[in-house]
């Protein structure tokens, strides 16, 4: 997608979005760390991938629960899942592999009952969302647009 | 105590991410890390000293 940039001369610029920044933006969200680590961001992707990936099993190991489309509620309460779903699928491979394996999607009352059950949910959610501050990073990097 | 480490824990990790995302150099990374690290700390404590008070 090209993006118009107004000078300040009156004319615009097109830049054109290489398609290895939309490759990178894919890699970067689906293993949190690898899209700054195929372009050599050595740095960026321990720290940034490391946090994303200590987050997510941190949320895990407090008990957080993980949001997915189907659940115990109907109608339109069953949309209030997907905004926190969303910020879920966030952590790509993570959350998709909990998925695979059911770890992380119990919803009973001894899970809510845990200390650290509110904890581990922030963890989660929290996680996904930086991810895609990483993924947006690695996609500006590729395109250029940040150094 | 373990919730204060989970919170610290917390502060860290979004500082880290926050700090490299938000800026540009290595300088204004570490300054802007520390300072969202000291702001999730603080306005933390403060309110769990506020919410401490009230009748809950």
């Amino acid at each position: 997608m090209p993006i118009k940039e107004r000078r300040m001369d009156g004319t615009t610029a097109v830049e054109e979005t290489p398609a290895v920044a939309w490759l990178m933006g894919v890699l970067a969200w689906a293993v949190p760390g690898a899209g700054h680590l195929w372009q050599g961001r050595w740095g960026r992707a321990l720290l940034l991938g490391g946090a994303v990936w200590v987050m997510f099993i941190a949320g895990i190991l407090l008990g957080g629960h993980l949001f997915s489309p189907g659940g115990q509620e109907e109608g339109a309460s069953a949309l209030l899942r997907l905004p926190p779903m969303i910020a879920n699928l966030g952590s790509g491979i993570l959350y998709i592999y909990c998925w695979a394996t059911d770890t992380g999607f119990a919803e009973g009352a001894e899970q809510a009952a845990r200390a650290t059950f509110e904890y581990g949910n922030t963890f989660l959610l929290v996680s996904g969302l930086l991810n895609y501050l990483a993924m947006l990073d690695a996609f500006d990097i590729a395109a250029g647009r940040k150094s | 105590m373990t919730h204060f480490l989970v919170m610290i824990s917390f502060a860290a990790l979004v500082a880290v991410v926050f700090g490299i995302v938000g800026r540009d150099t290595g300088r204004e990374r570490g300054l802007y890390g520390l300072k969202i690290f000291a702001e999730f700390v603080g306005i933390g404590l403060a309110l769990a000293w506020l919410l401490y008070f009230l009748p809950l």
